[in-house]
């Protein structure tokens, strides 16, 4: 059997002992097998998270009274083009033609607009991400991710007024 | 004639080599071969290491289908136990039973779904109770986890969102497949 350990020499009386242990490691070898299986079989492969948002008109926020005095922040998320206003002024121009050629959201130019919102009231965390009905959930999740990424934590998400 | 050993017998020119003779060959082999455990041991520890570090604790919220494709987002939270309202690319359903049709709800202009709302009122009526009989103190949180699938259209999460905030449940969680903050940090600076 392999796994011998060297114990040194031991006593000097006359009879000599032998110089190498052998360590059993079968029952090693079948915690190991068992430890295996169970975690395997208990392991969760996909790695889920969430992205946590409130929908406007909901409870109301612990940092509301702060907020209020900060300018609101709303992005305005619709099928071929993206707003972002600051209290009632527009930021920019309306970012259009966002997508790539397989047809995925790129926000750059709204990563660089969020910032540029974020150095100006560095103190305001809330958003308000107004969506049209034809907006697909991938691209708003995407749009909420990158707020979330940027700074702008409570997201509140509502339809366009009509 | 002198009795032979029985066993290959070669020609007379191969009798005379060294090789084809056996003269090259010792004794015997023995019949039992050590088997070398310690890289089986070494593999078994990395293994488990790596089982180990990948362990969730919380195990496995959502059960994942194929009709359900979640999006992908960075910047996550872990998820908690929560009700779970799954919208799929043709039924909306809670607790394993279809509430509503995609296709109705994208057509009708109302924001409730009626018997969603029922069903939510009745998971928050247990939970309340569960907690009164408990007597452990905490309040009932009002989270609800939406796994939608990524191409439903807004109108469609609204109505769902909707009938959660009337039912009492105000925060809000979409489920998403974590993409990796370091990922996406990587991609960001790839693409400019």
């Amino acid at each position: 059997m392999a796994g011998g350990m060297d114990l040194g020499t031991g006593g000097g009386h006359g009879k000599k002992k032998a110089l190498d242990a052998t360590i059993n490691l079968v029952p090693f070898i079948d915690l190991m097998a068992v430890t295996i299986s169970f975690l395997i079989m208990t392991a969760v492969w996909t790695q889920i998270g969430r992205l946590q948002v409130s929908s406007s008109g909901g409870d109301s926020d612990p940092n509301q009274d702060k907020d209020d005095k900060l300018p609101q922040i709303t992005l305005l998320l619709a099928e071929k083009e993206i707003k972002i206003s600051v209290g009632s002024a527009q930021l920019g121009d309306a970012i259009t033609n966002a997508r790539d050629d397989k047809g995925q959201l790129q926000l750059v130019k709204v990563q660089d607009l969020l910032k540029k919102i974020r150095e100006q009231i560095p103190d305001q965390t809330a958003i308000t991400v107004q969506t049209e009905d034809d907006v697909r959930y991938e691209d708003l999740v995407r749009v909420i991710d990158e707020c979330i990424g940027d700074g702008l934590t409570a997201v509140s998400v509502s339809p366009v007024a009509a | 004639m002198p009795i032979k050993v029985p066993g290959k017998r070669y020609g007379v020119r191969l009798a005379k080599s060294h090789f084809f003779s056996g003269h090259h060959s010792s004794a015997k082999k023995s019949t039992s071969a050590d088997l070398l455990i310690t890289p089986l041991v070494d593999m078994f520890v990395i293994i488990v290491l790596f089982l180990i570090a990948n362990f969730s604790a919380t195990g496995e919220i959502l059960n994942m289908t194929k009709d359900v494709q979640l999006p992908t987002a960075s910047h996550v939270k872990e998820l908690d136990l929560a009700p779970i309202v799954v919208i799929s690319a043709t039924d909306v359903i809670m607790d394993g039973v279809a509430v509503a049709r995609v296709a109705d709800l994208a057509h009708e202009d109302y924001l409730s779904i009626p018997a969603l709302e029922e069903r939510l009122r009745e998971s928050k009526k247990q939970t309340e109770e569960l907690h009164g009989a408990a007597a452990d103190g905490q309040a009932f949180s009002g989270d609800v986890n939406i796994q939608g699938h990524k191409e439903i259209p807004f109108k469609v999460l609204k109505r769902v969102m909707f009938s959660c905030q009337n039912a009492g449940y105000g925060n809000i969680n979409f489920a998403v497949l974590d993409a990796g903050a370091k990922a996406a940090e990587g991609t960001k600076t790839a693409e400019r």
